[in-house]
């Protein structure tokens, strides 16, 4: 790729990029906040709570039932996705200007993640 | 509901004072949990993670609406701060804690001696100027600089040579004004930069913005931007190794991202109209007797 398209490329996926994180942390934030005003509004003690085992197919089921936890592990995870969301955005949009050499980058990205996963969970077994 | 109010208003302080200070969240974070709410220290890690995170993601994305950070460079390097994370991750949980608690009191020291050393002559004491200003959100020194007329102010003169020995892919990686060189400094460095970051939860800015200005022939600004972008990454990879090991609480970890993310937005607009130089010596005699206080718990005294 020349300069020239390198440079137009990163600028239109940056500004792609930028829009996304910026929505994400207000709406991961957001969430957050609704599980902190809940917690707060019970009057339990957050210090005094033990961590309740992460499971990710309980949170819908915590959030119908209108628990605090259901919302923060949401939110949380969100933040946590965020900067996944950013790696798949920025992998698709050099793929699409067919620069392969940084869409590759950003899948390598996505399998560390996807090893640290996996690690945890050998750990965890 | 006071126990939530205080984690909440312990996250707007450090938020705050972090971005005034331009340290990241990770480095007070992890203090105040472990030694004012008396919670593990992996804990405090993690929940560190989450918030570094936070303020990562509200600040790459406004320094790359701006153009500030280099998202090509960012990628390709992250890709090497993730699998230091991932390595560290697990280091972490093998390492046993006084050994961590020893590794953090050194890093609060080196921070302390770093501020004591780069100290500013005036208030106009700027996050950018510290490494770590990573995790704030926007700099609101950024706010008047049209980015892409950034490229030279602060790049380091780079050799002829070693701009000319770059790989085309290496300088493809560069930007208007700057040429990326010496990759191999930057790979090395930014493995070192994600173990930190997963050991201690914190952003690893501290490692990065020199190395890449200093090594790599970045602009400081377009550093310290790229920097913070490529947290986000560094600090998932590690992080979800805590999530699935039930090391982070949502029950303080909400309150606690909540309050950094509110704090580091309203000290990012402030900073400004406050004179941070008094703010910088009272906080390097907090980061001292902390640093002393984690040695000593480090030491099990």
């Amino acid at each position: 790729m020349d300069g020239a398209r390198v440079n137009e490329t990163a600028y239109r996926l940056e500004s792609r990029v930028s829009r996304l994180l910026v929505i994400g942390t207000y709406l991961a934030i957001g969430i957050v906040l609704v599980g902190v005003v809940m917690l707060l509004a019970s009057g339990a003690d957050p210090l005094a709570l033990a961590t309740p085992p992460f499971d990710l197919r309980q949170i819908p089921a915590d959030i119908a039932a209108g628990k605090p936890e259901g919302f923060l592990w949401l939110g949380l995870v969100a933040v946590l996705a965020l900067p996944l969301g950013r790696v798949i955005v920025a992998g698709l949009g050099f793929l699409a200007a067919r620069d392969t050499r940084l869409a590759l980058v950003s899948l390598a990205v996505l399998l560390v993640v996807t090893a640290s996963v996996l690690a945890a969970l050998c750990l965890e077994g | 509901m006071i126990a939530g109010l205080v984690l909440l208003g312990g996250g707007v302080a450090v938020g705050l004072f972090g971005s005034l200070l331009g340290l990241g969240g990770g480095i007070l974070l992890v203090p105040l949990l472990t030694l004012g709410f008396g919670r593990p220290l992996r804990e405090a890690v993690a929940i560190s993670l989450v918030s570094v995170i936070v303020t990562s993601s509200a600040g790459a994305g406004v320094y790359l609406r701006k153009h500030v950070a280099n998202l090509r460079l960012g990628m390709v390097l992250e890709l090497f701060t993730a699998c230091g994370a991932l390595v560290g991750g697990l280091i972490a949980f093998a390492l046993p804690v006084p050994v961590l608690e020893g590794l953090f009191a050194v890093l609060l020291g080196y921070v302390a001696f770093n501020m004591l050393r780069r100290r500013p002559p005036a208030s106009a004491a700027t996050a950018v100027a510290q490494q770590p200003a990573d995790e704030m959100l926007a700099p609101p020194a950024d706010e008047s600089v049209e980015p892409v007329a950034v490229p030279a102010v602060g790049a380091v003169e780079v050799p002829q040579a070693a701009a000319s020995s770059s790989s085309p892919f290496v300088r493809s990686l560069s930007g208007p004004g700057y040429t990326v060189t010496r990759m191999p400094f930057g790979v090395v460095g930014a493995v070192f930069a994600g173990v930190v970051s997963a050991l201690l939860g914190v952003g690893g800015g501290i490692v990065k913005v020199p190395l890449m200005n200093l090594a790599m022939g970045v602009p400081l600004k377009v550093a310290t931007a790229t920097s913070n972008m490529m947290i986000g990454i560094t600090a998932t990879s590690s992080a979800v190794i805590y999530l699935l090991r039930d090391e982070i609480n949502p029950y303080i970890a909400g309150p606690v991202a909540l309050g950094v993310f509110a704090g580091a937005s309203v000290g990012a607009r402030v900073i400004n109209r406050v004179d941070t130089r008094l703010l910088q010596n009272l906080f390097i005699a907090v980061l001292i007797v902390t640093a002393a206080q984690m040695a000593a718990k480090a030491l099990g005294l």
